[in-house]
């Protein structure tokens, strides 16, 4: 039997054991390749790879100029026209139109009322608008997913508010769908009236949350005839409208020009999730019938008196951003008590970042099926703009310099008009431009696709992965495929169609990721020989001295 | 007279741009050859040793193969006796801008101690320089920005050379190298449980040996 001697020996034996194992630590988590980089890896995709078409080309026949209800509309070559029966509705009013075109909507009988032509010039100057508030991409406690889906971009579901014209019928495109209905969409619908109307908006507040009305730059009293709140903000006026409450405001606007609409409780939050909209008075001229509401923004098809005197074609150019932070407060529970607390409370609207940017409620390449400035050479094209994202904007448009006729819906003195082609606009503003497509080398370089986007670049990415944003496309005629998207490249869209792209799981280029390095087996098994070794010696010391004694 | 002088001016300056050769450099449309060397010997060598040809293709197609890399030569390792003279063909194989640039040549032969050949696109050039006698390493780049960084690296030994370079494709490792996440499995952890318990097995096994042996030279006695 050994002494105790023998085991004291066998101490600087361990110690030395220990060191060795210190030095010859393989590395466990990361280590160099050595002289080659290591092959790479295509990376592992967290959802099944989907590419979606990039026209879904569901209505081509609403794409023609066509007359419904006495109404003659502009033809739309999109990819997504709007729905003529929308527009004849929109014109006309819910109770001048036909069955069949109310059949064909899905308003309300009672969201857009025209009656009265008060001033005898052959247009109804009693207009009533009822507006709804809608959610997009919400919680649902029926599944996992949100509810209704409304995809700003391949894949991308950003919780969203909007204002809707009072709507009729489901709010999904059929039982089994949960998919939102067309015409529920971002960005809330531009409203148009004329000049001198006497206009009654009502809220109806379908909502689980208060909201108001207001009206940024249209003319309207304090207060309505019989003493009601009508700026909207609960500061000042009455308490916001509850939810299931109704509220009517009343505008009779003397001045025209492009101005906005939207809620004013808890505004930081509220105008961001989406409830803010275009506000369009229109100059006063006889028999001035007006597209009330342009969902979805866009494209013009009627086209007021005034406006046709001068241009071509109109668009309604609305831009958005959301922060995905804010936009998730609404899609993680289903109690209406914490989404308050988590977007009124927890969530701190000065810590907030932009993280999806929106061009008419879509982001590129979306942007695409219902976003297209459509020209021809030497035409006048009338561009309404309006920024409400909390940043301001940037726009450029390839190939071309507008003049900015109108800045907040205030006509410039046309001797100090500006022509330039970088339009800025800080939150809440407007600009109206005069765009030109004469091939001069100054308002136009002739025919072509060309880019038109915010050059703030934060705006022209989805979260970050790029290109996307409110990036959009001026196409000329002649390069418009017949189903209403540009000819460009034939797989010019093919990685940003794809859900995998959005969530920034494609390798840029189309090549690998660098990937990861087998791990060094015969390093690391010596080592666990090692390591094993110094455990049974120390063992074999401790009972051999306890024994020893 | 100032037409005169004008014609003088426009003469001379175009003739200096067609083919300038002055400061060691030799520059035409297509590139141009700085410290061209054919015949002045080194003070360490009495003659030129032996002629070497050596023909170096750069350009992006050449990096197949070396992952995480742009652009390379198609050899990055050459060898040449003391006191050699080298007759370097350059060929670039790409449409942009590559060089062929050798540091470290004695300075009174070759101002700033280099030897270069830039070709500005695609195309090639010829050049020569005689080499000193002692042993040493001779950096090869092309300084064209991130091409050095991105593959473009290569190495001349004279004699035995003098040690091999950092980060030369296929043949050193970078001196700072990226680190990358190793793909470890339940197996991995499993072999290092498994080793780790064969080694503190090991002992018992070693200390019954050890007891076995003790025991039969114990039994004499």
């Amino acid at each position: 039997m050994p002494n105790k001697v023998f085991y004291y020996r066998l101490i600087p034996v361990i110690i030395t054991l220990i060191a060795l194992a210190i030095w010859l630590q393989p590395a466990f988590f990361q280590r160099t390749a050595g002289i080659n980089l290591p092959d790479g890896q295509l990376p592992q995709l967290s959802k099944p790879f989907v590419v979606t078409k990039p026209c879904l080309d569901e209505h081509p026949e609403w794409r023609a100029a066509q007359t419904i209800d006495a109404v003659t509309m502009a033809e739309s070559l999109l990819c997504e026209p709007d729905n003529p029966y929308n527009i004849a509705a929109s014109v006309k009013g819910m109770n001048n139109i036909s069955m069949r075109t109310l059949m064909n909507t899905h308003m309300a009988e009672d969201a857009l009322i025209k009656s009265d032509d008060l001033d005898g010039d052959g247009d109804p100057d009693i207009i009533r608008i009822k507006l709804e508030v809608l959610e997009l991409n919400g919680a649902t406690p029926d599944s996992p997913n949100v509810f209704p889906t409304y995809d700003i971009a391949p894949g991308i579901q950003p919780g969203m508010w909007a204002f809707s014209p009072k709507l009729r019928g489901m709010s999904v495109k059929n039982f089994r769908s949960n998919k939102a209905n067309a015409i529920l969409r971002a960005p809330s619908p531009v409203i148009r009236i004329e000049q001198g109307d006497k206009v009654y908006i009502t809220l109806e507040n379908t909502h689980y949350f208060p909201h108001t009305l207001h009206f940024h730059g249209v003319d309207h009293a304090f207060q309505t005839l019989n003493g009601g709140d009508n700026d909207g903000v609960p500061i000042t006026g009455e308490k916001p409208v509850m939810p299931g409450a109704i509220r009517t405001y009343e505008l009779q606007p003397r001045h025209a020009g492009t101005m906005l609409y939207h809620c004013h409780v808890q505004t930081d939050k509220h105008l961001l999730m989406g409830l803010n909209g275009m506000f369009v008075v229109e100059e006063n001229r006889p028999n001035n019938w007006v597209q009330t509401f342009n969902i979805g923004a866009g494209q013009v098809r009627y086209s007021s008196v005034a406006i046709k005197e001068k241009y071509d074609r109109e668009y309604d150019l609305h831009y958005q951003s959301i922060d995905k932070n804010l936009a998730k407060t609404i899609q993680e529970s289903n109690d209406i008590r914490e989404i308050s607390k988590q977007m009124h409370r927890v969530y701190n609207m000065s810590e907030s970042n932009e993280n999806y940017f929106m061009l008419n409620g879509h982001s590129f390449p979306y942007t695409l099926r219902d976003s297209l400035i459509i020209a021809k050479p030497n035409e006048n094209i009338k561009l309404r703009l309006l920024n409400t994202q909390h940043s301001g904007i940037a726009v450029h448009i390839h190939g071309h310099k507008a003049t900015i006729t109108d800045y907040d819906g205030v006509t410039q003195n046309p001797a100090a008009q500006i022509t330039r082609d970088v339009y800025n606009l800080s939150a809440a503003q407007r600009i109206d431009l005069h765009l030109q497509t004469t091939n001069d080398g100054l308002h136009s370089y002739g025919e072509g696709i060309w880019l038109f986007h915010d050059h703030v670049e934060t705006g022209v990415a989805n979260d970050g992965i790029s290109p996307g944003g409110n990036m959009a496309l001026m196409v000329y005629e002649s390069m418009l495929n017949p189903n209403g998207m540009p000819m460009i490249r034939k797989d010019a869209l093919d990685d940003v169609l794809t859900n995998s792209y959005q969530n920034k799981e494609k390798p840029q280029w189309g090549k690998k990721d660098p990937g990861m390095l087998a791990p060094d087996y015969v390093h690391l098994i010596l080592w666990g020989l090692l390591v094993g070794l110094i455990f049974g010696l120390l063992i074999f010391i401790i009972r051999g001295l306890s024994k020893a004694d | 007279m100032k037409t005169l002088l004008l014609l003088i001016l426009l003469l001379s300056s175009t003739a200096t741009f067609s083919a300038m050769n002055h400061g060691g450099m030799i520059m035409d449309e297509s590139g141009m050859i700085m410290n061209h060397n054919p015949d002045k010997l080194p003070k360490d060598c009495k003659e030129i040793s032996k002629d070497v040809d050596i023909t170096i293709r750069g350009g992006h197609k050449f990096v197949k193969g070396f992952n995480g890399k742009m652009f390379t030569y198609d050899k990055r390792d050459w060898q040449v006796p003391a006191c050699a003279r080298v007759n370097i063909t350059f060929i670039n194989e790409d449409d942009i801008r590559h060089q062929f640039m050798l540091h470290g040549l004695p300075g009174y032969l070759y101002p700033k101690g280099m030897f270069t050949i830039e070709l500005y696109g695609k195309g090639q050039k010829t050049g020569s320089f005689i080499v000193p006698s002692r042993d040493y390493t001779y950096y090869i780049h092309c300084e064209v920005s991130t091409h050095t960084e991105k593959g473009m690296k290569a190495q001349l030994k004279v004699g035995e050379g003098s040690g091999d370079l950092d980060s030369i494709l296929g043949l050193t490792v970078p001196l700072t190298p990226d680190y990358y996440p190793i793909h470890n499995d339940r197996f991995t952890w499993a072999a290092l449980a498994f080793s780790i318990i064969l080694g503190a097995l090991s002992i018992r096994w070693l200390n019954n040996i050890l007891a076995r042996k003790m025991k039969k030279t114990s039994k004499p006695t």
